[in-house]
């Protein structure tokens, strides 16, 4: 065949138009109706490929993974499909609880999931709820704890041992005030701060409320300056910050790994998920420990769930997915890979995820532990109501109690400005 | 002649246009305007339509997910004047734009005076300066967070040095601290684009002009700033101008700064102390809040009034320069071409002795040096 230049511009052509329509059917996988040959789930965290794999043996369906690097980039784009029809969606979502609510504003943008009998706390359930339709299966919950460098405390000459470290810090009977007293004894006695940030305890602290910044009734924002008891917690973590215990440096920050490589502080605030986070920033280094009590009996920071979005082509086969990867199975093996601690009662008591020696802490058996803080907090681990002015309110006390760990500002004066900050957001008028 | 006669003959012929000849006059009138209309349909869609469509948001109560809530009139732009923390940012962006501006144009003028020596391996030096612009500004602004961070490079050289010692992490603490800090990432990030810029301009003056400034004894300082600087004013003006509209926009560098923006980092700081206005409008559109597009929409529109305000002042400055600009060398040329027609009246009288005194002249030169 003799290529001449029409020849050569009808391939182009044909080739290109190819290479446009294949391009455009590539998202979909297979029909709309029907069972579909390929399933998508966002997600940050890695889910281990041979439960994958198993899903496929079980219904021949592949499924595809849209790794996102942190929870902020799948939150985006979750943000941005919702708001636009479902552009950009894929089957499955994780979605984090600290952005749960916002995601729920119109809860018919998610398919409602049938009711699975005793695979949760109770709780999970609830808060994967709007009104009585669940509207996502729970995969971890986020028990909270204390990580402490051992290291550290026996340099100071103070208990490095867990029993010991946690009779330090008040014992069962802990409370935030007896571990901010601990503080003040580490910092007299060493170098080091006593915490990464004490700003990240009292947002555990305020999490532990029942109703922090809003009235659960109406939904409406409680004024600042009427609110006690976050400013009973604003003056203690204030004051405790003024003297020194905090090194004002936390997660997230650009500081944040370097300054566990240096031993700037002995203890984190450690939700179950953030295990892995802390073996990361601190490679390398010896002698952290996890201990097995909590001040105020203890608490929850964050955990996920599933979610089917409305907008996708296969909800039916989605939901099937979800509830697959919401297994007590598959939570343990999740836990095995990240440590992500579960949120179904099976997987809780699973040996495999209680008596798992941990690596990095020293051969701890991490799940046993958050199992037993899980357990102390009972219910109140369900966190308190939040609104829609929720997120944005904890910033602005958070920032307070910040200016105060950097000497800007002391505990009184940073209350003043915050609630004048408060005041001109204009919410309570 | 018969090209003459075929003229003829087409012209007394029966007036018949052709499909093709009314395609070339529909070429002809409209197929300019059709090939610079991809600019301008993108423009409309990407540009003059989400400018129009901010007017409709801001002033209207607007959830994120929820979209358009009640109209409510001028109250979002009322509440955003209201902010302590809206002066705040526009404080800290005309301060960040302030300090990166005025050493980024020093700094690239000297780096292009340099580049436009005959310099060895010239092509390899003038691609070096643009490498840094190359780099992503989010990577560069987490890379220059890890130096002026607590266990950076230059925090503990300051406290060695016995400077703001008070406090751990000066950078994310002082308000003016951060600011240079981010300004040094901005000039990091541009001083080489625009030395390019003015390379470019620089290349373009004559260069008879350096020698006439060198045979009049001038040194390389004194080429510079009367010979350089007032070739290129417009270039200047120009880079100006762009760094105007853009440096007013930061917002990359701010929003990375202290982190990535997880754990109530990467809002401008817990006193607001870097907040940018760009950033103050993502935060308020895109971060904790849920239901302040409007509001967000409202400082889109302040701010945009405000750059439109710089940028014209901006417009006028130039013109008033660069007419006078234009004045002196019209002045100049007039004056040189009256010179000229003297010259050339009594050439042949005074030919003998320009040669001679020109003699003279570098003779002089010659034993001086």
């Amino acid at each position: 065949m003799r290529f001449t230049r029409r020849t050569a511009a009808l391939i182009a052509l044909v080739s290109t138009t190819a290479l446009v329509t294949t391009a455009c059917s590539g998202g979909s996988g297979g029909d709309a109706d029907g069972d579909p040959s390929t399933l998508t789930v966002a997600t940050w965290v890695d889910i281990p490929p041979e439960l994958l794999e198993q899903f496929t043996e079980e219904t021949g369906i592949e499924v595809e993974v849209n790794s996102f690097a942190d929870g902020a980039s799948a939150q985006t784009v979750l943000r941005n499909g919702l708001g636009s029809n479902g552009a950009g969606l894929s089957d499955v979502h994780l979605v984090e609880l600290d952005w749960w609510t916002e995601m729920m504003a119109v809860p018919e943008d998610w398919e409602t999931l049938p009711a699975v009998d005793d695979r949760w706390v109770d709780w999970k359930v609830t808060q994967g709820s709007v009104g009585d339709e669940i509207k996502g299966y729970g995969m971890d919950i986020g028990p909270l704890a204390i990580a402490y460098d051992s290291t550290l405390m026996e340099a100071a000459g103070l208990p490095s041992d867990p029993e010991g470290f946690a009779e330090f810090i008040g014992g069962d009977d802990a409370s935030w005030e007896s571990f901010l007293d601990a503080g003040r004894e580490f910092t007299a006695a060493s170098d080091a701060a006593w915490i990464d940030s004490t700003s990240t305890a009292f947002q555990a602290a305020v999490n532990q409320l029942p109703a922090a910044f809003e009235d659960p009734d109406s939904g409406d924002a409680v004024a600042l300056s009427d609110n006690s008891s976050v400013e009973g917690l604003f003056t203690m973590f204030g004051d405790a910050a003024e003297e020194g215990v905090s090194a004002g440096v936390g997660i997230g920050h650009a500081d944040w790994g370097a300054g566990f490589q240096a031993r700037k502080w002995a203890t984190v605030i450690t939700p179950a998920w953030a295990t892995g986070i802390i073996a990361e920033n601190a490679a390398g280094l010896e002698g952290w420990r996890i201990a097995d009590v909590f001040p105020d009996g203890g608490g929850n920071w964050g955990g996920s769930f599933f979610a089917v979005p409305s907008a996708g082509a296969h909800t039916e086969a989605a939901v099937e997915l979800a509830d697959f990867l919401t297994s007590p199975e598959a939570a343990v093996s999740m836990f095995m890979l990240n440590g992500q601690f579960p949120s179904q009662l099976d997987a809780m008591q699973d040996t495999a995820v209680a008596e798992s020696p941990n690596e990095f802490f020293g051969g701890q058996e991490v799940g046993g532990i958050y199992a037993g803080l899980a357990e102390s907090a009972g219910d109140t681990a369900a966190g308190g109501f939040r609104g829609v002015d929720f997120a944005g309110i904890q910033t602005l006390v958070m920032d307070g109690i910040r200016r105060i760990e950097s000497g800007s500002e002391n505990t009184s004066a940073a209350w003043k400005s915050t609630v004048v900050e408060f005041d001109a957001l204009g919410l309570t008028d | 002649m018969k090209k003459v006669k075929d003229m003829t003959r087409q012209l007394s012929g029966p007036r018949r246009i052709g499909f093709s000849s009314t395609m070339s006059k529909w070429d002809i009138k409209l197929s300019p305007y059709l090939y610079v209309s991809p600019f301008f349909l993108s423009f409309a869609i990407f540009g003059l339509f989400p400018i129009v469509f901010n007017i409709w948001v801001a002033l209207h109560d607007w959830d994120r997910r929820v979209g358009q809530g009640d109209f409510v009139g001028l109250d979002n732009f009322v509440w955003v004047l209201n902010q302590p923390a809206f002066w705040t940012s526009l404080q800290n962006t005309f301060s960040i734009f302030v300090l990166s501006l005025v050493p980024q144009l020093i700094l690239a003028l000297v780096i292009a005076t340099i580049l436009d020596q005959n310099l060895r391996t010239r092509t390899f030096w003038r691609m070096g300066v643009l490498v840094p612009f190359v780099v992503m500004p989010v990577a560069s602004a987490m890379i220059f967070s890890q130096v002026f961070g607590q266990f950076g490079l230059v925090t503990p050289l300051m406290h060695e040095l016995g400077w703001f010692t008070d406090v751990d992490s000066p950078f994310f603490h002082n308000r003016f601290l951060s600011h240079i800090a981010i300004a040094t990432m901005i000039i990091f990030r541009w001083t080489g684009y625009n030395a390019l810029i003015f390379l470019a301009a620089m290349q373009a003056v004559p260069r008879d002009l350096y020698e006439a400034a060198t045979i009049d004894g001038a040194g390389r300082a004194r080429q510079f700033f009367s010979v350089t600087i007032p070739s290129i004013r417009p270039t200047m003006i120009f880079v100006v101008l762009t760094m105007t509209i853009g440096g007013l926009q930061v917002f990359d560098e701010a929003r990375v700064f202290d982190g990535t923006g997880s754990g109530g980092t990467g809002q401008g700081g817990s006193d607001n102390q870097w907040l940018t206005t760009v950033l103050y409008l993502f935060n308020l559109g895109f971060g904790d809040w849920q239901d302040r597009m409007g509001q967000a929409a409202a400082v889109a529109w302040l701010f945009a009034a405000v750059i439109i305000f710089f940028t014209l002042l901006n417009f006028f400055l130039t013109r008033a320069i660069s007419t006078n600009t234009s004045k002196t060398t019209r002045a100049a040329r007039t004056a040189a071409k009256r010179q000229a027609a003297a010259a050339r009246s009594d050439r042949a009288r005074s030919d003998r002795a320009t040669q001679h005194s020109a003699e003279i002249a570098s003779t002089e030169k010659g034993r001086s040096r």
